[in-house]
């Protein structure tokens, strides 16, 4: 069987696609634009709920596809216009190269929140307000810290931490009404990563509620309460700036029914998930219809979760409505498996 | 009856609709009531399925924490959000006096981050007290609705003397009647309180200067009906707005300038007539930018102050109008324009809206007083606003106590007239 499969963003999604592809001896190409393979997960030291290391993840899912002869990968790639002619599909790139293919696997993730669409919170204004991934790349002992989490402001050791959960998450007022579904579990993972380092160090989590929904999340919750990680509920309606460079923040405790407010040296956003933002643009390529906040539909939730109203275009991870980790990548295999199965009964119905 | 619950951005509303039904959170209320509260329960839930208001609040506590009220240093706290938890459990308490704590600010309009409409919230519950005797009344809104509704004003003043303070005045560069005359509603305030007919007075002689040719209706002219329908007394206002509606209409103006914040919103939202009879209401303000941008009205004396402008909640946060103010205020040479804590959008409530200005508070408990606080902060010698609520709540807070004597409250026509006339 002589089919190729294009697989658009080199994530895990995408490259959990690609290696189920290859276990069925069908070939792929990985589309990705930007320079390495491996997502945002590559910025990820260490994974929830497990603290599995994210770095050797992907790099084990790279390795795995640079081996395998029937993947191929074009990093740095941006794809001028795709269309379908006589049943394949033809990709065009920004290079002049052209791509053709049988089947089409949309893996192209998602986008993190604008935190400065937030303005009351002061990011991109304050320098010790920073995001969730920017907290990452502090907690990352291979990053440019070390591991250490620092007062961006002065450098200085930071000892008071506030994260603000739902940035950008459950708010109608600026579009995002859908709870994404993974914030509340990454920054409790990010306050055990503190608190484990720095035991006495305080570190405040305002949240509207909690939902540690999947395996091992509520248990990861439960270990930050007895590491000492306090959970405030409130949603926070504003961050200042004080003279020394301290955030102050104010909320209302409402399981208390009263106003606190607390001086941090650092504030993490919590922020949400967008949809891919090249999304719309692929959408009109190969005629799907978008959701109205820009995720992709699949054919059927229950049915078909994987397949889409266009013949043979898939989708897997968070392009469809967002994710774990682990389910991404899940849903790379089974989309594999799927476009597997699609490619051989289009095999057949041709022979 | 029950409005369709999807978003103004064509964004589906999930959770409180389910496949064209409506989802109650609660719909066992095994709460023990009395008779008064299942009145109560029974207008809320027709309340809930015209809004999905209470319903779909997240009890996130953004509201409370922005409301003017938390910053407040009392004890009995008004928190939004716990008054729709309240009033989605058929719990709340319309004996007291927390319904009328809100002055309609609208700053947890702004930060609510599932819109929930908590403004409108207040006018309906107001109106189930109001109209229906649901619950306590304050003696002051009682007494004013009456005014409002037997006399056309909140103190039963005599209508005739409404154009008094324009009557006494030297009439002869008097510009009424002319085709081109625009049309000033002057409103409660600065016709029949002689500290903020200084407003009205200063904005005519403006327009003189400027020969803009005005009008005002005189005695034709009855309240706005803002304090009304905040308050909750419905039919006041439709009463109060048709008779306005009819002898705007009458006088043939195509443009109303009003000088109160509280006239423009009410009359640019819920006089539906006035727009679909050619007419157009602005805020005065607006009308003084455009003859400074034009160069109508010159200058001439600097004044050497330092000045810090309280937006109008009505302004800022309502009609986010933040510029203009401020733009006329920076014309007059001299002026240090300086900004307190909370401004623009941001601004920080007097107290006066939503009925506040006719109720009476503790000292101490006034919302004002944090507004003069944070006067003093910038060192400002005049604190400016441009809203006879405002001007009137300020005033009466600094009143008579030593910390603020040297911080004078304006209105920003009489600054701007100060500059102007020598």
């Amino acid at each position: 069987m002589d089919k190729r499969v294009a697989i658009i963003g080199g994530g895990v999604a995408g490259l959990g696609a690609a290696l189920s592809l290859d276990r069925y001896g069908i070939e792929s190409i990985i589309i990705e634009k930007s320079p390495n393979l491996g997502g945002k997960v590559t910025g990820y030291a260490q994974l929830f709920p497990d603290f599995k290391d994210g770095k050797a993840l992907v790099a084990e899912l790279i390795d795995k596809a640079r081996r395998s002869p029937r993947i191929r990968v074009l990093t740095n790639a941006s794809i001028r216009t795709m269309a379908r002619q006589d049943g394949r599909f033809e990709l065009a790139m920004t290079s002049g190269d052209a791509v053709c293919a049988d089947a089409v696997i949309l893996t192209c993730g998602f986008e993190v929140f604008d935190a400065r669409k937030q303005g009351e919170y002061g990011y991109g204004v304050y320098p010790n307000v920073i995001t969730a991934p920017e907290l990452e790349l502090f907690l990352d002992p291979e990053g440019p810290t070390k591991g250490k989490l620092l007062r961006p402001s002065d450098g200085q050791p930071a000892q008071r931490v506030a994260i603000i959960f739902c940035v950008g998450s459950r708010n109608k007022r600026l579009g995002n009404p859908y709870c994404s579904r993974i914030c509340c579990s990454y920054s409790t993972k990010q306050a055990i990563e503190i608190m484990e380092r720095h035991p006495d160090a305080n570190v405040t989590c305002f949240y509207m509620d909690i939902r540690t929904y999947g395996r091992g999340f509520e248990e990861m919750y439960q270990y930050a309460q007895e590491l000492g990680v306090k959970y405030v509920r409130g949603r926070v309606s504003e961050c200042s700036a004080l003279p020394n460079g301290d955030i102050q923040v104010r909320a209302e405790n409402t399981l208390m029914c009263r106003p606190v407010q607390g001086a941090f040296d650092v504030v993490s956003l919590s922020v949400g998930m967008a949809p891919c933002s090249d999304g719309a643009q692929i959408a009109a390529w190969l005629g799907l219809e978008l959701d109205p906040y820009g995720f992709f539909q699949a054919k059927d939730d229950y049915l078909s979760p994987y397949e889409t109203h266009q013949e043979g275009v898939f989708l897997a991870g968070s392009i469809s409505g967002l994710k774990p980790i682990r389910d991404c990548l899940s849903d790379g295999f089974s989309a594999g498996g799927e476009v597997a199965l699609y490619l051989q009964r289009l095999h057949q119905g041709r022979g | 009856m029950a409005k369709t619950g999807s978003g103004e951005k064509g964004q589906p509303d999930y959770g409180w609709r389910f496949q064209g039904k409506i989802v109650r959170l609660c719909e066992d209320r095994s709460v023990q009531m009395d008779e008064s509260s299942h009145l109560m329960e029974r207008a809320l839930r027709q309340m809930s399925m015209e809004y999905f208001a209470l319903d779909r609040c997240l009890q996130c506590g953004i509201c409370t924490e922005g409301c003017p009220h938390t910053k407040l240093e009392t004890n009995a706290r008004f928190s939004p959000r716990s008054f729709i938890q309240k009033a989605r459990l058929g719990l709340l308490d319309l004996s007291g006096e927390d319904l009328w704590l809100c002055t309609q600010c609208g700053q947890c309009k702004l930060i609510c981050p599932y819109e929930i409409p908590f403004l409108d919230v207040m006018i309906s519950l107001r109106s189930l007290v109001v109209e229906q005797g649901a619950g306590y009344v304050p003696a002051s809104i009682k007494g004013v609705l009456s005014s409002l509704s037997s006399a056309g004003n909140p103190w039963k003043e005599d209508q005739s003397r409404r154009g008094e303070w324009h009557a006494d005045r030297d009439r002869s560069g008097n510009t009424s009647g002319r085709q081109d005359a625009v049309m000033l509603f002057v409103g409660c305030l600065p016709s029949y309180d002689k500290r903020a007919q200084k407003i009205a007075r200063a904005a005519a002689e403006l327009l003189q200067r400027a020969g803009v040719a005005f009008d005002i209706l005189g005695e034709a002219e009855v309240c706005c009906g803002e304090s009304a329908l905040r308050a909750g007394d419905q039919g006041t206002f439709e009463r109060l707005k048709a008779i306005n509606t009819r002898n705007l209409a009458k006088g043939g103006a195509k443009r109303i300038y009003t000088l109160s914040p509280h006239c423009y919103d009410v009359m640019k939202n819920r006089y539906d007539g006035l727009e679909t009879g050619g007419c157009q209401v602005y805020p005065f303000v607006i009308l003084l930018h455009e003859l400074i941008s034009k160069g109508a009205l010159p200058v001439r004396n600097g004044v050497h102050k330092r000045v810090a402008f309280h937006d109008p909640c009505l302004f800022s946060k309502h009609h986010s109008i933040i510029a203009e103010p401020r733009e006329v205020l920076q014309n007059i040479p001299g002026i240090e324009l300086v900004e307190m804590e909370h401004s623009g959008e941001k601004s920080f409530c007097c107290g006066g809206g939503g009925g506040g200005v006719w109720r009476d508070t503790a000292k101490g408990e006034r919302l004002a007083e944090i507004r003069l606080e944070e006067a003093l902060k910038t060192g400002a010698d005049i604190l400016a606003t441009a809203c006879p609520y405002c001007l009137t709540m300020l005033e009466e807070s600094a009143r008579g106590e030593e910390r603020y004597q040297d911080l004078k409250v304006m209105d920003l026509c009489e600054l701007l007239r100060e500059g102007v006339f020598s």
